[in-house]
């Protein structure tokens, strides 16, 4: 009933809907990350290594996200691609106390941009420096410094840090993604 | 860091971990059952102190451990079904397995010690009591010494010892029991009934007096002892011990044996060298020896040889590839000039450039990532590389290798009559042949010398041998006729001297030619130029006689030329009257 959706989002009852991709390296926090937008009731209490990949639904303060939490095991890596076409937005999670992986990150990071499905187009992207409660974390600034996200100049892009297991730092990131995804839904009603 | 290869990215480096170690002393293991492995290293210090059994998570030093003597292999294994599944740590030094659980030293095994020689024993003996003149015993061990009695440790002390410390080094030491003790000097594990890879394994370490033991893991007794006809120094196991085993053995000697398990034949499927081994991997059946020769050979489990590489430089390391997510097998080997190959089968599939030599490495897991590569180096460096997702090895993509058309046969064609006859006579006359061939050769050689001794005598050759004045000469012709332009070059090929108060005078028959001018004066001749001269022929025949023509450099006061050029005229043309 498209009356009553257009009527409920005008009311601001219903919100609208985004997709985005959570990507990064295998046991970067990506599951977790999700796992603390859900409402409590849909809450999962063990997490284990995703396998291919799960859809999950959260809401922020005004958009409703559908998200793709991919695997970042190598052998399910390649599945990230599939899903460029569809996504509004893109959250890369890295695990800042990984500094032996910071290259395989920032490798898979290089494939990503230089996909021809997201080369040209100014999709928003969210980096979460996560796991800066870890002992030899390095900061979010040293984490863009190691990817080099200073040369990432066509798209819009974030880093901050967080802590997945206490929230800590998870909401900033996810309202900057929401008000860049909103500039984008305008746009496109344009 | 000089990076040629797209294949690897550079995970990490630090150029001055200050580690001294080697391949054998280096190994990866999951050793707090959290997913994240880590780096066990065995560091021999500065080789003579401070031995340490270091462990790295991620990249950062997570313990230390003294160890007492020098570290001969590194291994880990599970030692018991406890879970969480942790591993056992094992180093080998001396005649001792230290084995460490959950990082914290644990367990102590001694080798079993050796027969004494009883002259050896006696003697000690005797000395406990003060009953042998200290002089004598020395020239008795000295004596057993030189008739290749191994003794032990303590008698060779004793023998290195200046005289005038003799006595205090047997007070010293006669009290305490005489042992004799050998050396680990490989080590390895085999998994004991089931092939799980958190399954319980034996221990299997070779040793200095040329045996194999298999231990226990739990009790820590030797289940089985080998003897070999030779010090083992590479040893590779696969099987089950309790099932069946094969143990591939390199040893000093040059010579690869197989063990099995109840066969005490070691010399069927003996390989034998052409040089000593320096390193051994097995992937899957091959054997893959790396030589001091600068070769690699690979043979199949029988011993039958399959192939070899020259490589361009001695080998320093070398370890197996083996990356499951790939399916992709190949042997690294370290070369003494900083680079590092991987030869898949026997192609060269991709070079590393290091800026140190690399003196051992590991593949396999490290942290959370499969294909990595652990490398350590001569000056003390620590490298990390990881093998890229998209990375893909094709054989023969580097130039390496025989060319695919050396694969394909040629269509021969069939002997003929005349070949096999020619072959036969060959055959019979070898000798006559060789000796004509020979003499021919020596009278070639002499004729050459012979004319070349007559040109420096006339100065007949267009460079002087002359020291004092080192000249080049060029003579040439232009033109068609009756008049030609006959250009003469003159370089002085001395680099500080110059040559002066020189002529150029010409030799020709004067009823052909006729030469403007007869006589150049030479200017003075500066080093590295060269200076042209001209004249004009004009030809006085019309009969198409052509001669050659000399010419001189000449020196006033000197009899013979210091140089001279021949240049055969070319036939003239004849005057065409309009
Ligand atoms: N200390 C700490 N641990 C975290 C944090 N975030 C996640 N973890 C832990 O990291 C581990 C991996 O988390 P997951 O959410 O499964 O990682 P993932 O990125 O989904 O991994 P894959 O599904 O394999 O791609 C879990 O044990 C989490 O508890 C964090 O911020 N700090
Ligand atoms: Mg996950």
């Amino acid at each position: 009933m498209p009356f009553f959706d257009a009527l409920a989002r005008w009311l601001g009852m219903k919100k609208k809907e985004v997709n985005v991709m959570v990507v990064g390296l295998d046991n970067s926090g990506k599951t977790t990350i999700i796992n603390h937008f859900k409402s409590p009731e849909t809450k999962n209490h063990d997490i284990v290594p995703t396998v291919g990949f799960n859809v999950e639904k959260f809401k922020s303060k005004s958009l409703a996200f559908t998200a793709f939490d991919m695997s970042g095991q190598g052998r399910y890596r390649n599945l990230w691609e599939q899903y460029y076409k569809e996504c509004d937005g893109i959250i890369f999670v890295i695990d800042s106390s990984d500094k032996l992986r910071m290259v395989v990150a920032k490798e898979e990071l290089n494939l990503l941009l230089e996909n021809p499905e997201l080369k040209n187009r100014s999709i928003p992207i969210l980096f979460y420096a996560n796991k800066m409660d870890a002992r030899d974390a390095v900061s979010s600034v040293k984490c863009s410094h190691l990817l080099e996200l200073q040369s990432l100049s066509n798209k819009p892009w974030f880093i901050c840090a967080s802590n997945a297991l206490t929230g800590e730092g998870l909401h900033e990131g996810v309202d900057w993604l929401t008000d860049q995804l909103k500039i984008v839904l305008q746009k496109k009603k344009k | 860091m000089t990076e040629n290869s797209d294949k690897w990215l550079d995970a990490y480096h630090d150029p001055v971990a200050s580690l001294y170690t080697f391949t054998q002393c280096l190994t990866l293991s999951d050793i707090q059952a959290d997913g994240d492995w880590k780096l066990i290293v065995a560091d021999l210090g500065t080789g003579t102190y401070d031995m340490k059994l270091k462990v790295y998570k991620n990249t950062t030093l997570l313990s230390e451990h003294t160890i007492i003597d020098l570290p001969t292999g590194v291994v880990t294994f599970y030692m018991d079904t406890l879970t969480p599944r942790t591993p056992a740590i094992a180093v080998a030094s001396g005649p001792y397995i230290y084995v460490y659980k959950n990082l914290r030293p644990y367990f102590k095994f001694t080798l079993p010690p050796l027969d004494i020689h009883p002259v050896e024993e006696d003697l000690w003996n005797q000395a406990k009591t003060d009953q042998v003149n200290i002089l004598n015993m020395r020239d008795t061990l000295e004596a057993m010494r030189q008739e290749g009695a191994s003794l032990t440790v303590r008698s060779i002390k004793l023998l290195q010892m200046e005289t005038n410390n003799l006595q205090n080094f047997v007070n010293l030491h006669k009290n305490t029991p005489l042992k004799k003790q050998t050396v680990i000097t490989c080590l390895s594990t085999m998994k004991k009934s089931v092939p799980d890879d958190d399954a319980i394994s034996c221990l299997v370490l070779g040793t200095e007096n040329k045996s194999i033991y298999i231990l226990d893991p739990e009790a820590f007794t030797v289940l089985a002892t080998v003897n070999l006809p030779n010090v083992p120094v590479f040893i590779s196991v696969n099987g089950l011990f309790d099932v069946d085993y094969r143990i591939v053995v390199s040893c000093r000697n040059g010579c690869i044996y197989t063990l099995k398990r109840g066969s005490t034949d070691v010399t069927r499927n003996m390989i034998e060298l052409n040089s000593q081994p320096v390193g051994m991997e097995r992937v899957n059946k091959n054997i893959y020896v790396g030589c001091m020769d600068e070769t690699l050979h690979c043979f199949t489990s029988k011993g039958k040889k399959l192939w070899t590489v020259r490589l361009p430089a001695s080998i320093t390391a070398m370890e197996a590839i083996d990356y499951k997510p790939k399916s992709f097998t190949a042997v690294i080997v370290a070369l003494s000039n900083q680079e590092v190959h991987i030869y898949k089968e026997k192609y060269l599939v991709d070079v590393l450039k290091m800026d140190d030599v690399v003196t051992g490495m590991r593949f396999g897991r490290f942290g959370r990532e499969d294909g990595t590569l652990v490398m350590s180096t001569k000056r003390g460096g620590l490298f990390v590389k990881i093998l890229k997702r998209t990375a893909k090895f094709e054989e023969k993509d580097k130039l390496a290798g025989p060319p695919a058309a050396q694969n394909t046969k040629l269509n021969l064609p069939k002997k003929t009559k005349l070949f096999v006859d020619q072959t036969q006579r060959e055959r019979e006359q070898c000798v006559a042949m060789h000796r004509t061939f020979q003499r021919d050769l020596a009278q070639l050689r002499l004729k050459v010398l012979r004319e070349y001794v007559k040109a420096l005598d006339s100065s007949m050759n267009p460079i002087s041998s002359d020291p004092m004045e080192p000249l080049k000469l060029s003579a040439h012709v232009q033109g068609i006729g009756p008049t030609f332009k006959f250009s003469v070059k003159l370089q002085n090929t001395s680099l500080t001297q110059s040559s002066s108060n020189l002529l150029i005078t010409f030799d020709y028959d004067e009823h052909l030619y006729d030469f403007r001018k007869k006589l150049i004066q030479v200017p003075i001749l500066v080093p590295g130029l060269t200076y042209s001269f001209d004249t004009f022929i004009d030809c006085k025949t019309d009969k198409g006689l052509s001669d050659n023509v000399k010419v001189y450099v000449l020196k006033p006061g000197k009899s013979i030329p210091l140089i001279t050029g021949v240049v055969s005229m070319p036939v003239s043309e004849s005057i065409v009257l309009v």
